[in-house]
């Protein structure tokens, strides 16, 4: 599975689990989720039990806290890492 | 003289491994790896040199970088003092030992999820034996260690808390049961202080009853956020009332040995939770995720729960979640079982059978923040009324914190962990 792809599942999830409108023309994968009140903080423990039962990684702290980890981009690479290092 | 150097006190330590308590804060060679309970350690002097903390992280150890060396304390609160920008301050990650000058690490078994297979009855019935020997174990050792100490046993009136009650009776030779209530002006006492009441009657001991206002209780606010390392009103709210638990058992244990006993944990081993309603909104709501899910994220989430064992330390009182040594029973539960709605009940009956009244088996659950089916009676209702929101209380723990932007938060709090890394002397030290 390519970065792109976990990229395309992870936006589904995103769109679907927070209700995310399809006119919302602010949201991208780009976007920074927790900022700009995407997920809040139960939703993140979502976000992260999804991640381990769909791509079967386990994100490490440092990982969680990164700033990678606030968009559907950076979210995807550090999955797409996970996933090649095992 | 040591670059690494400690801040004030840890917290107490009431490990467990290898059916021994393990409760020195000197932990030559790191702890065992089997280690459970409430445990973290620094020992500043190479070659023995450890900074560890337990693998569910109940105990509380932070760090950040001092010039070439290094600051730890069990509170952010004494780093911020000491001038530490809290943008530099990491938790010591639960699970893990490390040797500050060398590097070496090395992690603490995890407790992980492994259901147990065949017939789901004996299979509870089994994981119930092993919970009470354990637990059993746990306070006769807790007892030996403390032989002349009362143990103040926190009681809300549950199952948990009612089973550490039984516990201690079977453990201790001085119980003080204790109850909390929010003073009000008219109506019945709370359906907690009812039943805490009845039990202590029933195992024949005084009940020591703890009743704060409004304004004794929230004068313990700033307190509770500084030792409860938390700003989340489901955890604050918890913290408030142990706040005020904390403040009558150290006014009547005085110069006297004593264990503070809470029956924390299980609510997390079970996922006995549920969202509360009041006013029309919906207070601590729990991710929607499966119930085995939810219930490995609840455990990992007692990283960043320091409601029990903070707030009761503020008042130097020693505080024992009782539970904390059996998780990995709890965890070995059968698949099918977090899904019943008798889940609680029916391990308790187990464990504890007609020790425990029926009438505490039946009561309707309540949360300690609440304490009463009517919701807004309870703490929760108390700091709505009074602005006390969750807004209120993020900016509240910033700026004792003297954190900038609130927002920022959210980078030492996430999924349940705090920001952490593995502390280590930089090269230029």
């Amino acid at each position: 599975m390519t970065v792109a792809q976990i990229g395309d599942r992870l936006e589904e999830f995103v769109r679907t689990q927070f209700r995310v409108s399809p006119s919302d023309a602010r949201f991208s994968r780009s976007q920074r989720l927790f900022d700009m009140g995407y997920i809040d903080s139960v939703g993140v423990v979502e976000l992260l039990a999804f991640l381990t039962e769909e791509f079967k990684v386990t994100l490490p702290d440092e990982a969680l806290m990164s700033d990678e980890f606030s968009t559907i981009d950076g979210i995807a690479a550090i999955v797409g890492r996970l996933r090649a290092a095992v | 003289m040591s670059r690494v150097t400690l801040l004030g006190r840890l917290d107490p330590n009431f490990g467990w491994a290898g059916g021994a308590l393990r409760q020195s804060a000197a932990c030559d060679g790191g702890p065992p790896a089997d280690l459970r309970g409430a445990f973290a350690c620094v020992t500043t002097e190479p070659p023995r040199a450890c900074i560890a903390r337990d693998p569910l992280g109940l105990n509380k150890l932070f760090w950040a970088p001092d010039g070439g060396g290094l600051l730890l304390s069990a509170r952010p609160w004494r780093l911020i003092e000491a001038g530490v920008p809290f943008e530099a301050i990491q938790a010591v990650p639960g699970g893990s030992a490390v040797d500050p000058f060398t590097g070496a690490a090395r992690a603490i078994e995890a407790p992980v999820r492994r259901p147990r297979e065949g017939d789901e009855v004996l299979a509870v019935e089994a994981v119930a034996r092993e919970l009470k020997a354990t637990l059993d174990a746990y306070c006769t050792a807790l007892h030996r260690a403390h032989p002349g100490a009362t143990a103040y046993v926190c009681l809300s009136g549950g199952l948990d808390s009612t089973g550490v009650l039984m516990l201690a009776l079977e453990h201790f030779r001085d119980v003080v049961p204790v109850s909390f209530d929010l003073a009000r002006e008219a109506g019945p006492p709370s359906a907690d202080r009812l039943t805490a009441e009845r039990l202590a009657e029933h195992v024949g001991l005084p009940l020591l009853r703890v009743t704060p206002d409004a304004d004794e209780l929230l004068a313990g606010l700033d307190d509770v956020l500084r030792e409860g390392v938390d700003w989340r009103d489901f955890n604050v709210h918890a913290a408030l009332v142990n706040h005020a638990l904390g403040r009558a058992i150290a006014g009547a244990r005085g110069r006297d040995p004593c264990l503070v006993l809470t029956g924390d944990l299980p609510n997390e081993y079970l996922v006995d939770y549920h969202a509360e309603q009041l006013g029309g909104r919906t207070y601590y709501a729990l991710p929607r995720l499966p119930a085995h899910a939810l219930q490995l994220a609840l455990v990992r989430g007692l990283d960043t729960s320091h409601r029990e064992v903070g707030p009761l330390g503020a008042w130097d009182l020693p505080a024992v979640q009782v539970y904390a040594p059996a998780v990995d029973h709890y965890l070995a539960l059968p698949d099918g079982f977090l899904g019943e709605s008798s889940r609680k009940d029916r391990l308790s009956r187990l464990m504890f059978g007609e020790r425990i009244p029926e009438y505490v088996y039946t009561r309707p659950k309540t949360r300690a923040q609440v304490g009463d089916a009517d919701v807004g009676r309870g703490v929760l209702g108390l700091c709505l009324a009074r602005g006390i929101d969750q807004p209120a209380l993020r900016r509240r723990f910033a700026e004792l914190h003297k954190v900038g932007d609130p927002a920022s938060l959210d980078r030492f709090i996430r999924a349940g962990r705090y920001r952490s890394a593995l502390p280590r002397l930089t090269e230029a030290a």
